[in-house]
């Protein structure tokens, strides 16, 4: 007896063995299991036996018919999750997708690290008073950035900003302090283009103005920038600056990513990078903000995001950017 | 700016001390920014004078010679040279044969058959100066067999500090501001200058001044009996080294002073001076500067008269009739401090900026002037033990700069460095530098140099400056700003461009780009269109700002069609409106002309995508008639979200988009991204769903010559309980399908019902005599 269903459940297994139709199968279970099968006849002998055989024989014959059952149906559900395949699964599709500036994706990942730190992301105007890109910001009259060289002015009496810096001054109008602000913008300069020049491009502002704000706050900040926008430990070195509009000035520079401090083309070889100028907010620019310098202070920073998309995708030609040139442009990410 | 460690040294008591090498790291994070430091003289050996005792003609060539020199030891030794000025007699500077000149070994070998042991060399080969006319001429008195570089300070390491970095510090653009600096860093004396004492026992000079605010000073001298007018060697060497050609010892001296001091000078041939006069240029005359170039003068131009006669153009550059002539013993020393805007502005004007109007553009201390005459003096002096001082130093100084005082508050400099420093270490500090400290119980009385108070220290804040780079701001610890959990001010418009923009890139494969500010001059041009907006001053071509984004995106369509057929590009970008910023949303989808009325409802359906999903607001269009002509006339449409207008959907007219490219369509999507902004996200509430299925019917309904909205208005005519919705959902040639949703709240609905409603639908399409497939 026992043999008998050992040999039914090596039988079964060797039926199946590369059926592929799922009929095929159930016509081999009803075979197996069905009303008119040896298990089913094997079972309805039970009640001739003795009750010592059918203790005996019929948990064994139970179980028996249990494993057949599974031995079909585990048959079966692996082979209907084995599709034959009657397409060309082997075609290569290229996926369409549109694409963000270069700027803009560096210009989110920038204001997302100062989000993180509490920083409010604002927006200024690219056409902009005397007032707010000079002085408000303490450049004086006869300072050189304001020369028709540096700056383009236009025939309304207006001027398109050199710097975000002006974004200060609109911020402190209109939050008062304390006050915690970025601003990514474009901004332009009368300069003739070439692989590195270009008259147009973007920077990001930041500002912090709270009590007793201290250098070594802002030394924290552009470090915690920086590391965060390289996302990984990078050198800094911070050295006196001058800027108008802060006081003390400084740039603030990272070790070369290009060579790691050895020296190359890209840092003139002195293995640093001037990235992020910044300084003590100067009292006059708190005066022009209408906040009072003897109460609060503060820092203020800008970081060239035209620069830093150019080191993250190593665009060697600042003119691409504004090339519009899908060649270029189409393959950057979307995130 | 170049620099010498050698002149800084001789600044500096114990200089020997500080690494010269080194001491730049430390100069860049305390004072300026240094871009290069290089040793210069090194590749230099063996190089010692030698008298040329035999001089005969190399029987093989026309111009060398045969020489037999004395180099200081037993035996003459054969040289063969080339230089024009051999002679016997002559001390020179001689290349031992082993000796290095620029790295490279010289050794014994025959020129034209005669064997040459070492060389005899020009200044330019030693590289100590541009002089390869000849060999050098070294003084008689020099010893034979002495190595070269003892005598001369041939060895040197030569700096290179980015100007940028200088502007703010007048008093660094010269080696002993610098040595200054040096000094207060290395805890070094720096050592006083030596001048010449003029007793005044003479008479004045004629020297006016006509606008004390545009020249604060002016000093002259007359010196007489110069006979002596050639530069000592080292001086020569010095200036060579940091970018200067040596002239005369009269010009070299006064661009020594230059480098030494900052104060740029300038010696006139005193037998052409009458009486002098700084005045302002008259409105259109012309004066022909020292480098003979006529340049046209305007009434905003400081010049320097002699008599009634232009003499020099202030602080930029003199003129030919002023200069030093070989014959000259007398001369009148300038020494003057202009105005830094005037200056600036002069030279930017004429286009000539020279190392005289970049130092004065920087607002030199006019209490340099006198210094610099009294040093000058003193080291002509050292050349010449026989001059006469011929007059007054004359000092015409209307407001004399005083040195300035800050009130420094102890509360100041602990909140900004974060930390209380000991009033000693900031005494100390400061007086490193030149001010003046006293210590009261909350406060410091600083006294600021003059040379530190033209524009660069007034306020407190410029002294916390002062005293954080000494301290060393790599010594200050980085400190996290304090946390506080107060929500801050709310401003979505970058977050909003960025999501708008990301949308569009992923459901639309459209493509970012950055257009400039204003239009393309050639662009218009091209396509015959004129613009009348505002206009950057000074600019030629692109200079009248956009105020349409889309239309100065067509530079960069013409472009890309180069490259592709079909293309979507977008840009959040400013345009001038009515004098005012304005942000513009532009998509632009750019194909083939048969792919026209694809792309338009393309740019309809993914207008209302965007309004759909980031606005939860649905939009309209309405015709419109543009009144830029270069759009399509008929195919205009308005943009219409919560009944306002918010942007427009256009095709370039046919005539203009051929001129980018043939047989190409160019749709353009504007949406006023202000409008956009202030539109609030309407909140989605929950929506009750029936229990009961619903029901969809189809309908294909034959248009002829009427558009889809004619067919709307019929259907939404068309009333019914049973109407959950009905869509668009096929068209084929004139033959448009639509679905209707059926269903009801309280029932299933039964076949009875939907046969009533298909009668009365048909009966409806009918009556409304348009053709139904039933």
């Amino acid at each position: 007896m026992e043999k008998e269903l050992e040999e039914l459940q090596s039988n079964l297994k060797k039926s199946l063995n590369g059926l592929t139709k799922e009929a095929d199968v159930l016509n081999l279970k009803s075979e197996y299991l069905g009303k008119k099968s040896r298990i089913s006849e094997l079972l309805s002998g039970l009640k001739d036996m003795s009750n010592e055989d059918k203790r005996k024989y019929g948990s064994l014959i139970n179980n028996t018919k249990k494993e057949l059952e599974n031995i079909v149906n585990e048959y079966l559900e692996n082979m209907n999750n084995k599709t034959s395949i009657k397409f060309d699964d082997t075609i290569d599709f290229d996926i369409e997708l549109g694409s963000l500036h270069p700027i803009t994706i560096v210009a989110k990942e920038v204001t997302d690290v100062l989000k993180r730190m509490g920083f409010t992301v604002v927006s200024g105007v690219e056409m902009e008073s005397e007032y707010y890109n000079f002085e408000a910001l303490n450049v004086p009259k006869d300072h050189p950035a304001r020369d028709m060289q540096d700056t383009y002015y236009l025939d309304n009496g207006m001027l398109l900003r050199t710097q975000t810096s002006g974004d200060q001054i609109h911020s402190m109008e209109k939050f008062g302090a304390p006050l915690r602000i970025c601003s990514p913008g474009r901004t332009f300069r009368n300069e003739d283009l070439d692989a590195s020049h270009e008259n147009t491009f973007f920077q990001i502002e930041g500002m912090v103005i709270d009590k007793g704000i201290t250098i070594e706050n802002l030394i924290f900040v552009m470090r915690e920038i920086l590391r965060e926008i390289f996302k990984r430990d990078v050198e800094v070195r911070l050295r006196p600056g001058f800027f108008p509009f802060t006081e003390p000035s400084y740039e603030l520079d990272c070790s070369c990513l290009i060579c790691g401090g050895k020296g190359c083309p890209t840092c003139k070889n002195s293995g640093w990078i001037e990235l992020v100028p910044g300084g003590m907010v100067h009292p006059n620019v708190l005066k022009a903000g209408g906040i009072d310098p003897e109460v609060y202070n503060g820092f203020a920073f800008g970081i060239g995001l035209t620069r830093l998309a150019m080191m993250k995708y190593k665009i060697n030609d600042i003119r691409v950017l504004n090339s519009g040139d899908l060649r270029y442009l189409s393959h950057f990410d979307i995130d | 700016m170049l620099l010498s460690c050698n002149k800084l040294k001789s600044h500096i008591k114990n200089s020997n001390d500080i690494d010269w090498l080194k001491i730049w790291d430390i100069f860049t994070v305390r004072t300026a920014e240094v871009e290069n430091v290089k040793e210069v003289g090194k590749q230099i050996d063996n190089v010692v004078v030698a008298e040329i005792k035999k001089c005969s003609e190399h029987p093989d060539s026309d111009h060398m010679h045969v020489l037999e020199v004395d180099c200081g030891e037993d035996e003459l030794i054969q040289v063969v040279c080339g230089a024009p000025n051999v002679r016997v007699g002559l001390k020179t500077a001689y290349v031992k044969v082993g000796g290095h000149i620029d790295g490279e070994e010289i050794k014994a070998r025959p020129l034209r058959g005669v064997l040459s042991n070492g060389m005899c060399c020009s200044g330019r080969e030693l590289g100590i100066s541009d002089n390869h006319d000849g060999i050098l001429e070294l003084p008689n008195d020099f010893v034979n067999g002495t190595d070269l570089k003892k005598i001369y300070p041939i060895e040197d390491i030569i700096v290179e500090i980015d100007n940028k970095s200088l502007t703010n510090r007048p008093d660094l653009w010269g080696h002993y501001g610098i040595a200054r600096e040096i000094a207060a860093i290395t805890d070094h004396e720096l050592l006083p200058l030596k001048l010449e004492t003029i007793k005044n026992d003479k008479q004045d000079l004629d020297i006016k001044i006509k606008d004390a605010n545009l020249c604060y000073r002016y000093c002259g001298l007359k010196i007489a009996n110069i006979t002596n007018n050639k530069t000592p060697m080292d001086m020569q060497i010095f200036l060579y080294y940091v970018g200067m050609r040596s002239i005369s010892l009269l010009v070299d001296l006064t661009n020594y002073l230059m480098l030494e001091l900052g104060q740029p000078m300038h010696a006139f041939d005193a037998r052409v001076v009458k009486s002098i006069e700084v005045d302002v240029a008259k409105d259109g005359d012309t004066y022909t500067t020292l480098d003979d170039v006529k340049r046209n003068l305007t009434k905003d131009m400081l010049m320097i008269k002699n008599g009634d006669k232009y003499f020099g153009i202030a602080g930029v550059m003199g003129g030919l009739d002023s200069e030093i002539l070989s014959d000259t013993t007398e001369v009148f020393l300038e020494s003057a401090t202009f105005n830094a805007g005037s200056i600036r502005k002069t030279a930017v004007a004429l286009g000539l900026r020279t190392e005289a109007s970049a130092r004065y553009e920087k607002s030199l201390d006019p209490n340099l002037t006198d210094v610099a005459i009294k040093r000058l003096t003193y080291l002509l002096h050292r050349e010449n033990p026989h001059m006469e001082i011929a007059s007054n130093l004359t000092d015409i100084y209307p407001n004399k700069l005083k040195e300035g005082k800050i009130i420094l508050k102890k509360k100041t400099v602990n909140t900004y460095m974060g930390k209380v420093l000991p009033d000693n270490d900031i005494k100390n500090m400061l007086e490193k530098i030149a001010f003046k400290v006293k210590v009261n119980d909350d406060n410091f009385e600083v006294i600021v140099p003059t040379f530190r108070h033209t524009k660069d220290v007034f306020i407190e804040q410029d002294l916390i400056e002062e005293i954080a780079r000494m301290y060393g701001l790599e010594n200050l610890e980085a400190k996290p700003l304090k946390l506080d959990l107060v929500a801050k001010e709310k401003e979505t418009i970058f977050n909003q461009e960025y999501e708008a923009k990301k949308l569009l890139a992923i459901k639309y494969n459209i493509h970012e780009v950055h257009s400039y500010i204003w239009y393309d001059t050639e662009l218009l041009k091209e396509l015959g269109i004129e613009k009348k907006g505002v206009k950057v001053l000074g600019k030629v071509d692109n200079n009248i700002l956009r105020d349409d984004l889309s239309l100065s995106l067509m530079n960069i369509v013409k472009n890309n069609f180069k490259n592709y057929t079909n293309f979507k590009i977008m840009e959040i970008g400013t345009i001038i409106k009515n004098n005012e910023n304005k942000k513009m949303l532009s998509v632009i989808i750019a194909g083939e002309e048969k792919k026209l009325e694809s792309n338009y409802n393309e740019a309809k359906m993914l207008v209302k995508y965007l309004f759909k999903v980031l606005k939860n607001q649905s939009v309209s269009f309405t015709e419109n008639v543009n009144e830029l002509s270069y759009y399509d006339q008929n195919l205009g449409k308005n943009i219409i979200v919560n009944g306002e207008k918010i942007g427009e959907i256009n095709v370039l007219g046919k005539s203009y988009s051929n001129k980018l490219a043939k047989k190409k369509a160019i749709v353009t999507i504007d949406i006023d991204f202000y409008q956009y902004l202030k539109l609030t996200k309407v909140d989605i509430l929950a929506q009750e769903v029936s229990k009961y299925p619903v029901v969809t019917l189809d309908y294909t309904v034959t248009l002829n010559n009427q558009k889809f909205i004619d067919l709307k208005n019929i259907l939404d005519k068309f009333m019914s309980n049973l109407i959950l919705k009905w869509e668009l959902v096929g068209i084929y040639e004139n033959k448009y399908t639509v679905r209707y949703t059926l269903g009801s709240k309280n029932k299933t609905l039964e076949q009875h019902d939907l046969v009533k409603f298909k009668e009365r639908f048909i009966e409806h399409i009918k009556n409304n005599n348009l053709i139904i497939a039933e």
